[in-house]
């Protein structure tokens, strides 16, 4: 892991452990209504304060914690234009199976990749330490997915463009 | 007779409702408002401490002397004075500083206070003022957002936020994971 990564994790990690303290909270404005307050926003109140974690301009982590749900919006890095493809790609691949990933959203936050959504039903049926788990395994793995992708793409295309040219040789 | 231009079925009632709004004044607590010229004075105190060499004089002074009443430029202020302070202190001084200043009278709530500060600074890249990476990501890039393709534009250190994480981590590690829950509880923000 790299010299800037690991303090980087690490203070998601701790900012996770300290927010996703969720309980069970009906809605205050409709009857017989259980809503993630923080999708809401109808009750200001339970809001907290949101908090940011960033390792530089383009990558950072936005925690938007409330009394009853969590919300974990990543971005992650894009340091070109083909990044920004396959980032793109890869998480309109997850969220498309957003069903089967129980906590993934399936709109990331505007001016993030990629967002979480974490209700009190979810650290009910989970372990909290495995879910932040999860979403550190997940932000460690996304970034050498990513580059590996990069990787594979221009090796292929540099064949493909020997290929194409050997004729003219 | 003319249709109605909104549809009705989407209008939020209950936010119309006198009653159900919650009051703001409970949101957010009063303070005596701050004055610019205020928070210069200090963050110019705190600035010739850090040149007299007394590091943890000038991080006590402006951790005390937190603006919570000033308004947003007061604020940018003492928040780019605190920044400073922390990236002049070595890594080393670091646990031994706070460790000073946690067990003294008032650690706790110097060190919610730095917390905040650490949030507020890793929070001041959120609002970009021209995206990095060209809409139409064709691989025709277009004026200014020309580059070799495979090369990363330069990295450099991220704009201090190596420091501010590493600043991060220290205080978790002497305060605890409660100094992060008051920061995310505590409606009196920095």
């Amino acid at each position: 892991m790299s010299q800037s990564l690991r303090p980087y994790l690490k203070c998601v990690r701790s900012s996770l452990t300290a927010a996703i303290t969720l309980s069970n909270f009906a809605s205050q404005t409709a009857e017989r209504h259980n809503v993630p307050e923080v999708e809401s926003g109808k009750t200001p109140e339970v809001l907290l304060n949101p908090l940011t974690v960033s390792r530089n301009e383009n990558e950072r982590v936005l925690i938007e914690p409330s009394v009853n749900s969590i919300r974990i919006s990543i971005k992650i890095k894009q340091a070109d234009e083909i990044e920004h493809i396959l980032v793109h790609k890869f998480t309109r691949f997850l969220t498309q199976r957003a069903e089967n990933f129980l906590i993934l959203r399936r709109k990331p936050v505007k001016g993030y990749d990629i967002s979480f959504l974490i209700t009190n039903f979810h650290t009910e049926a989970m372990l909290k330490n495995k879910l932040v788990d999860f979403i550190i395994h997940f932000m460690e793995e996304v970034d050498k997915e990513i580059s590996e992708m990069k990787l594979f793409l221009n090796a292929r295309a540099r064949f493909v463009a020997e290929a194409f040219l050997t004729p003219f040789d | 007779m003319t249709m109605p231009v909104t549809n009705y079925r989407l209008i939020d009632i209950d936010a119309l409702d006198p009653e159900s709004a919650f009051p703001a004044e409970l949101l957010t607590p009063q303070f005596t408002p701050v004055s610019t010229p205020e928070i210069q004075t200090l963050v110019g105190n705190c600035r010739q401490q850090l040149q007299r060499g007394d590091q943890e004089g000038a991080l006590v002074a402006a951790l005390e002397g937190v603006p919570y009443g000033g308004d947003e430029q007061g604020k940018d202020l003492h928040l780019q004075t605190v920044l400073e302070i922390l990236s002049s202190i070595k890594a080393v001084e670091m646990s031994p500083i706070l460790s000073r200043l946690y067990t003294g009278p008032a650690g706790t709530e110097l060190l919610d206070v730095l917390m905040k500060y650490l949030y507020k600074g890793m929070a001041r890249h959120n609002t970009p003022a021209t995206p990095a990476i060209s809409q139409h990501a064709t691989g025709v890039s277009t004026g200014t957002t020309a580059r070799e393709f495979g090369v990363a534009p330069g990295r450099g250190d991220g704009g201090g936020m190596s420091v501010l994480l590493s600043w991060h981590e220290k205080v978790v590690e002497i305060a605890g994971e409660g100094a992060i829950v008051r920061v995310m509880t505590d409606r009196r923000v920095v």
